[in-house]
């Protein structure tokens, strides 16, 4: 059985992120980056600055005048939206393809991303009073290791698909017993490749563990929360599959339970925002 | 959409009751005295501790009665005669039972009691709404919050960024001013270094041309001595023919030493006024006799307004016309050689001069007319075969024409003769300012007034020259002409012979070993100033005008002559020594010292 590591080792060889992406990442984290290098990556990448155009002139920003400068869009949208818009950029590249009747969608599992990204980010902001970039992010990610088992280890996956019942197990142990290591170990790997901030590791590692309490806000709650709801609304990789919601969550949400309704009543208009600005396929 | 709606979303985390008890609770805090009860449509009651408006019996008619009366309020009279009444509230999903105690009236009986009611229960309703506004308020203060901490981020990393970029810059700044310092370093030596190359060629330049014009003396000054010897035919034809080509090979060398001279930058062009006129009949002079033995005409028109006198380099101007019409001459077998000099402008100021050379001569094929100004050029390979030449002539001619900021251009017609055209723009001079240099009598020996008189009186001469063929060549020429003469090879030799024996002139080689001839004139002339030290020496004790010294040199350069002039000697004679010019200086000497009386030579 394979590890963690060679899986990781095996994808990278195969698919690469785009150059554009790897280098916006690294300058996310380099503290002596600054705009006029983010202007000079981007340059670089016709479709990039086509999205970012697209992101900066949208009701999200509400900007009264059409900005129309590379630059310029660069200071609005911020360093940290424009690592996001290309990584989602990125990863639906990675997502496309190898759709079969069969075996593991990976359309429904980027809609489940996607879903949960935006999900997590309005709870991020909206109940915790964070900014949501990274939270965003994350949910985008949480589940890239299901891509990397698809792609390697197609077979052993669906039988883990198969066996997971949310009932009885979660579907990281179904993967454990049948490919020797689970997505969130997998993704993790591959995110500290792409030197992703450590919250969002965290965050990738940590997203099936029920067992432990996780602190309200932190990155991996969010992503529970995210992840119950999208599943609740029928958006989890395996349709009417998904992990019940944690117990130290049923209980704060029963506590603010009105913020999450009013949450809940916001959700399609974000959603239908978010397609409009990312063209997702929600 | 697939799954559950929206708002039902956390439905499973919840009793189904928060809204009934919310409701309740609001409705307590109204009427405190009043005893309400909630009859919940999932079965739930409230409160469940028993706070009964009415008996059980009441309470199971008063419901029964409200689900009939849809939506209306209903009241009911108990036992005790206190009024019950029961309300159906849809937001919530109950039915609402409340009595007011001590109140005998029925309250829905008057409308202001009806009122009253509905006013309370919308009361309730519209807490439970206000409370949802404020939650969604509290999320706007939330993103609110977000934002201002995203704005203040952006502010300091503005900031952040304002300061990496003046570093960036600053450090830019310096490695560039470095680059600049370094290029410039380096730029400079380069610069000493072409500077130094450049003064080594030139030194070397100087020097080949003494080493090269040693031997050309040599052999031209003896072959001209072995002609005057009696000799037969055979010998004097040989003679001749060394002469002759001797001749020829002093032309080349003086061509390649001015071609590199010119291509080195090394050549300076003099800017003093001159008679142009004078300088072309100068020329048109060394080629009269030629032309009449060839029996070609030879023309010279001179445009009647051209000033009288320019500013330019004479010398320089005289050898490319005497190249030009050298060549016209050369190439021309009949017909005629014409010099025409004409004015294309003319203000007080400038006068932009037409110099035309015309022959009726061989011509050249149009696709060679550009090529002929070129090194090495000639018309064609046989040229050079029938006619010699080095092709070094027009290319010097180009350049300097060039040099003097005119252009040089040919129109020829193969068989029928070549035109050679330069134009020079000249400064007029005006000739109450000016003393007019006379043309340098160079190295022409044509040009020597060639009946030159035996000196009259054995003139004392002192020959100062290392070189013993030169020694030898010299020494007959001046003995020949009848002077006295001793001989010394360097400076320091020549102070001695002074200070022993007397002399009307000295002839002094400008490169000797040990001490060379400016040197040791400067000595002398030291010597002549002051009295104390000039009664040592022979020679100069008792003269009453300083010493002639006339400079021997190889170095026919402009800085040669000036350093001539510059220790003090009185004239220069460039190597090799041409006879007639000696002769010549001989002779002018002699009549000096006619004229001024001799120093005797001392007693003893």
């Amino acid at each position: 059985m394979p590890t963690a590591q060679e899986l990781v080792r095996k994808f990278s060889d195969l698919k690469t992120l785009p150059h554009v992406a790897l280098r916006l990442t690294k300058l996310v984290n380099d503290d002596r980056s600054t705009m006029h290098d983010f202007e000079e990556v981007i340059k670089l990448d016709p479709v990039l600055v086509t999205r970012l155009l697209r992101l900066v002139n949208s009701p999200y920003f509400g900007l009264i005048n059409k900005v129309e400068s590379i630059p310029k869009a660069v200071v609005y949208v911020g360093m940290k939206n424009l690592r996001n818009l290309v990584a989602v950029e990125a990863l639906r590249n990675l997502f496309r393809g190898g759709e079969n009747e069969n075996g593991f969608s990976r359309k429904n599992l980027w809609i489940h991303s996607a879903t949960v990204a935006i999900i997590a980010e309005m709870i991020a902001k909206r109940i915790f009073g964070q900014e949501g970039e990274d939270v965003f992010l994350a949910g985008i990610i949480h589940d890239i290791g299901l891509i990397v088992e698809d792609q390697l280890v197609g077979e052993s996956l669906w039988s883990a698909c198969a066996a997971y019942d949310p009932t009885k197990n979660t579907l990281a142990l179904c993967e454990m017993e049948a490919i020797g290591t689970d997505h969130c170990l997998v993704g993790n790997l591959l995110a500290k490749e792409w030197r992703l901030p450590n919250e969002v590791l965290k965050a990738i590692r940590l997203h099936h563990d029920m067992e432990r309490k996780h602190s309200l806000g932190s990155i991996t709650s969010i992503l529970q929360l995210a992840e119950y709801v999208a599943g609740k609304l029928g958006y989890s990789p395996l349709v009417g599959r998904f992990d019940p919601l944690p117990d130290y969550l049923v209980r704060h949400v029963r506590s603010s339970m009105t913020n999450y309704k009013v949450i809940m009543r916001d959700l399609p208009t974000e959603m239908a925002k978010a397609k409009d600005l990312y063209e997702t396929d929600l | 959409m697939t799954g559950v709606e929206f708002e039902n979303v956390f439905d499973d985390l919840l009793d189904g009751d928060e809204e009934l008890k919310a409701f309740y609770q609001v409705l307590r805090e109204q009427v405190p005295q009043a005893f309400i009860q909630l009859h919940g449509d999932n079965g739930v009651v409230l409160p469940e501790v028993v706070d009964q408006p009415c008996s059980s019996e009441g309470v199971a008619q008063l419901l029964e009665k409200t689900h009939a009366a849809g939506g209306k309020p209903v009241a009911e009279q108990g036992q005790d005669g206190e009024w019950c009444y029961g309300l159906r509230v849809d937001k919530v999903s109950a039915v609402l039972l409340f009595s007011l105690p001590g109140r005998t009236g029925n309250l829905l009986a008057e409308s202001h009691g009806r009122e009253l009611l509905q006013g309370v229960i919308d009361y309730a309703l519209l807490q439970q709404e206000q409370q949802l506004l404020q939650i969604e308020n509290e999320q706007i203060y939330r993103q609110i919050g977000v934002l201002k901490q995203k704005h203040t981020a952006l502010i300091e990393d503005n900031f952040r960024q304002y300061r990496l970029i003046q570093d960036k810059e600053k450090e830019y700044a310096r490695t560039l001013e470095s680059e600049i310092a370094r290029q410039t370093a380096e730029l400079r030596n380069t610069n000493a270094r072409l500077e130094e190359a450049s003064r080594l060629q030139s030194e070397f330049l100087a020097n080949m041309s003494h080493e090269l014009r040693t031997p050309m003396n040599a052999i031209i000054g003896f072959s001209d001595l072995l002609l005057e010897l009696k000799l037969d035919k055979e010998s004097r034809e040989y003679a001749q023919t060394i002469k002759n080509a001797g001749m020829n090979l002093l032309v080349l060398i003086n061509d390649i030493l001015d071609l590199a001279k010119i291509e080195a930058g090394r050549i300076e062009l003099d800017n003093s006024p001159f008679d142009l006129r004078e300088t072309v009949d100068n020329v048109a002079n060394l080629f009269r006799i030629p032309a009449r033995e060839k029996k070609l005409t030879f023309v010279v028109e001179i445009a009647p307004e051209l000033p009288a006198l320019l500013y330019g380099d004479n010398n320089r101007l005289r050898q490319i016309l005497i190249n030009l019409v050298g060549n016209a001459m050369k190439f021309t077998a009949a017909g005629e050689v014409a010099i025409t000099i004409g004015l294309q402008d003319l203000t007080s100021e400038r006068a932009q001069v037409v110099f035309t050379v015309r022959d009726s001569g061989i011509g050249i094929p149009p696709e060679r007319q550009q090529a002929i100004f070129d090194k090495f050029t000639q018309a064609d390979g046989s040229t050079t075969r029938k006619y010699g030449g080095t092709g070094l002539g027009l290319a010097i001619c180009h350049q300097l024409v060039q040099l003097m900021g005119g252009s040089i251009s040919v129109k020829s017609v193969e068989g029928q003769g070549s035109s050679f055209y330069f134009t020079l723009p000249l400064k007029v001079a005006r000739p109450e300012t000016v003393v007019v240099a006379r043309p340098e009598q160079g190295r022409d020996a044509e040009n020597i007034p060639a009946e030159a008189q035996p000196a009259r009186s054995a003139l004392r001469v002192l020959l100062v020259e290392d070189n013993p063929v030169n020694q030898r060549l010299a020494s007959i020429i001046i003995k020949k002409q009848g002077c006295e003469l001793a001989v010394a090879g360097d400076g320091i030799e020549a102070l001695v012979q002074l200070e022993k024996h007397v002399f009307d002139l000295v002839l002094m080689d400008v490169q000797m070993p040990n001490m060379d001839g400016l040197e040791a004139t400067r000595r002398i002339r030291k010597i002549e100033a002051s009295a104390g030290t000039r009664a040592q020496y022979a020679c100069l004790r008792n003269r009453t005008k300083p010493l002639s010294i006339i400079g021997l040199t190889a170095h026919a350069r402009k800085e040669d002559e000036q350093s001539c002039y510059g220790a003090g000697m009185n004239g220069f004679l460039t190597k090799p020594i041409i006879r007639a010019r000696l002769e010549a200086v001989l002779v002018e000497e002699a009549d000096g010292c006619a004229a001024q009386g001799r120093p005797p030579e001392p007693a003893g």
